[in-house]
């Protein structure tokens, strides 16, 4: 864990404080004063936009309601009953991790990749190549989805008639609407719209990598890859933690918009994750009940992958 | 030093003074609509049955467009200049709506079309005015009386009306008229037609016939399969298998209707990549001539219009599902004007939707939108304004020899349509035999009878 390198901060920044309060005075009132000036708004904030939500949606989850009228029924834990009986259930949780994994892994890989490259080999053109790769991010997920589903179209899209043009004919299918490709599709744009941002942030973390490291690794005879490998990895490890347990959150609790815009979890429920499958029974099949239910699976989900990964992704911080 | 204090004690109080005046607001603004509705009302019954105050009218913008209901609206302001008609109109306004309705202050007239209304959720959440005795009243201009002039008669549940069917649309299959005769294809007259003019497209134009949204499996549900149903089974099968009837879903002549959808996708009739097509990029294909053949409803030309290519001509036939002799058939979909069982003002509302079911206005209704009002007795073959597929197409149902009409009782529960359509996405991909099929539709059946 990154918090070693803090007591080495704490002792000025304590002292200064000191200072600060011989020299001007803080009464306690004031100090609390402002505590509150910054807490109390933030903690309303919270409360209504986070707090509120979470618990309504705990409490509707014990309700037979439509979601579109007054009427709702008091109804236990008929909706977690149902919940475990549900044969689609179980398929969502697994496209959710696939989703999961997959870009986790191609994220991380392509990001890393790119940004070492970006900084490491001195590219002319790297300011140019950290805007295009950046582009993605400042695009709507929605306009992602779509652009991406006529590159999927299996006879106007990019990539059939690319395969066409280079004569795999017999690779060319119709990938959304396949049964079986249709969730393997949905991992391309994926990772497509997630490397800027990752790439960014272990930018940051390289650059601030001291270049006198690699200097004396390379004196002392290690190749570029054993550099990487030994110095930069271990060096940038809080970065990638953060990188990875926030592509874990954003897609347990995102994907939804992806599969939503290009599949609407069809054919057949094989792109279905827990969020499309919430939406499909609140607002289409008008089970808002159930529909918050799920939402609760999807918490309990996200927190218990959250605590699992934190604990697999521990390790001392690294200091040369 | 203190001033300083002073200064940041107010600007605190100032901020939590203005979180509280928002707070304050939101529940302000909700108390002024009430009592502001509660005035209208109140104007409404004081009048002694005089009409006015405000009339919130929710309708739904899709296909049809909104300009008949511009005209509408527009008349009904002269005729009553006392009422404060209020329009919430869209293509995504029953999602917007919905707040106000749960939380029991809805429009007073409610047209139920679109993505995200239900008529059957309405009615079993009690939202909806139960009209069965008010309706026996109303006239049409010559004295008719309006429940003896619709066409299909208002869906019932338990018995009782809560809605009068506005608009007679039917699913049927579409094909460019143009494009069939240049090249020769027959139009089919039955399945076997069907699929030897499907053969014939298939190897002469080199593409799949056939299309349909494979995101909304509904559509084909709706569009090819209550037609087979109803020409297999008539309107005790239709209604057996929309209310979910044990055994109905594994019955003979339900087999052997998905035997039918199983031969198209093994002779390769469907698109190969329908399962991901939404509805606009299906009809987008029909329009390309990537397929052939479609099925959805009177709106298409009217959805579409801005995507016609040049010589393009619209051809409309029931969807020929049935077997060799037998007469084509339809099942008609309505879609209904209500009214709020808490309309705010329920006179102004029965004012306007006794005002809208006229023969002159189902006349100009086929004009604007290229669909018919589900009223008898408009002559829309005089009319130059009106499609001529609509004619064609009226006039072919109006033929008891030519089209049978079958009627399902109410829509199916998006509970049970989901799983169904689901499972017939994957009988249409290859992924899953008729039999397969049945079994599964059973099993969603089952669930949804529990």
């Amino acid at each position: 864990m990154g918090y070693r390198a803090f007591p080495l901060l704490h002792v000025p920044y304590r002292s200064f404080l000191k200072g600060k309060s011989d020299g001007m005075v803080q009464s306690k009132k004031q100090k609390y004063t402002f505590l509150a000036f910054c807490l109390i708004p933030t903690f309303i904030m919270f409360a209504i936009f986070t707090l509120y939500p979470l618990f309504s949606g705990l409490y509707y989850s014990f309700f037979d309601w439509s979601g579109s009228s007054q009427n709702k029924d008091f109804i236990g834990i008929d909706n977690y009953i149902k919940l475990f009986n549900d044969a689609i259930i179980p398929g969502t949780i697994i496209h959710d991790y696939f989703l999961v994994a997959t870009k986790v892994i191609g994220i991380m890989v392509m990001a890393l990749f790119i940004a070492v490259a970006l900084t490491q080999l001195k590219i002319k053109e790297a300011p140019f190549y950290r805007i295009v790769f950046f582009f993605p991010n400042i695009m709507s997920v929605v306009v992602i989805g779509i652009l991406w589903t006529f590159i999927y179209n299996p006879s106007l899209g990019l990539i059939n008639s690319g395969l066409e043009f280079i004569g795999l004919e017999s690779w060319a299918r119709p990938w959304l609407g396949s049964e079986t490709w249709a969730l393997p599709s949905l991992v391309l744009p994926s990772i497509w719209a997630g490397i800027g941002l990752f790439m960014l942030m272990l930018m940051g973390g390289i650059a601030n990598v001291s270049k006198s490291y690699y200097e004396a690794a390379e004196i002392d005879g290690a190749n570029e890859w054993q550099q990487f490998w030994k110095v930069t990895l271990p060096l940038i490890w809080p970065q990638i933690k953060i990188s990875v347990l926030y592509i874990v959150i954003t897609t347990l609790n995102g994907s939804f918009i992806i599969v939503q815009v290009m599949t609407g979890g069809g054919p057949n429920n094989s792109t279905h994750v827990m969020g499309s499958y919430l939406y499909q029974q609140a607002f289409v099949q008008f089970n808002f009940g159930y529909g918050a239910t799920i939402g609760v699976m999807i918490l309990i989900f996200s927190l218990l992958t959250v605590l699992i990964l934190q604990f697999f992704m521990r390790r001392d911080k690294v200091e040369y | 030093m203190k001033k300083i204090i002073n200064v940041r004690t107010l600007f605190l109080f100032a901020v939590m003074l203005m979180l509280a005046l928002v707070v304050a607001c939101s529940s302000d603004d909700g108390g002024n609509e009430d009592s502001g509705s509660d005035k209208s009302v109140n104007t409404a019954e004081g009048g002694n049955g005089e009409i006015s105050g405000d009339l919130e009218i929710q309708y739904f913008v899709g296909g049809y467009g909104d300009s008949w209901w511009k005209e509408v609206i527009g008349d009904f302001k002269e005729k009553y200049p006392d009422v404060n008609v209020i329009e919430h109109a869209g293509p995504n306004i029953n999602d917007e709506m919905r707040s106000r309705w749960v939380s029991n202050d809805p429009p007073d007239v409610v047209y139920i079309d679109g993505a995200g209304s239900s008529e059957t959720q309405m009615v079993e959440d009690g939202q909806l005015m139960n009209l069965t005795d008010w309706v026996q009243d109303i006239e049409l201009d010559n004295g008719d009386k309006l429940v003896d002039s619709f066409i299909v008669e208002p869906g019932k549940f338990d018995g009782e009306i809560y809605s009068l069917p506005l608009v007679f649309d039917t699913w049927g299959t579409w094909y460019d008229k143009a494009w069939f005769e240049e090249e020769g294809f027959k139009v089919p007259s039955d399945f076997d037609s069907f699929m030897s003019s499907m053969q014939e497209i298939k190897k002469e134009a080199d593409i799949e016939p056939f299309v349909t949204s494979g995101q909304h499996p509904y559509y084909f549900l709706r569009g090819m399969l209550y037609p087979a149903f109803g020409a297999a089974g008539g309107d005790e099968l239709l209604a057996d298998l929309i209310t979910g009837k044990e055994g109905a879903w594994t019955s003979d002549v339900v087999l052997e209707t998905m035997k039918k959808v199983e031969k198209m996708q093994k002779e390769g009739m469907f698109d190969e990549g329908l399962g991901a097509l939404n509805h606009t990029q299906s009809q987008m294909n029909f329009l390309l001539h990537e397929n052939a053949f479609i099925p959805v409803g009177f709106w298409l030309p009217n959805e579409m219009a801005n995507d016609i290519p040049d010589g393009l001509e619209f051809g409309f036939i029931p969807s020929p599902m049935q077997d060799k002799g037998e007469p084509f058939a339809i099942v008609p979909d309505l879609r209904p004007l209500a009214i709020a069982e808490n309309a705010e003002n329920p006179e102004a509302a029965k004012a306007f939707v006794e005002f809208a079911f006229t023969r002159d206005y189902a006349m100009s209704f086929s004009e604007h939108t290229g669909a018919i009002m589900n009223i008898t007795g408009v002559d829309l073959t005089k009319n130059e304004n009106v499609p001529s597929y609509l004619t064609e197409a009226n006039a072919m149902i109006n033929d008891p020899e030519q089209v049978q009409i079958y009627e399902k009782p109410h829509p199916m529960s998006a509970d049970l349509e989901t799983p169904i359509g689901n499972a017939l996405m994957s009988l249409m991909l290859g992924n899953m035999s008729a039999e397969e099929f049945v079994q599964e539709a059973e099993k969603a059946a089952a669930d949804y009878r529990k």
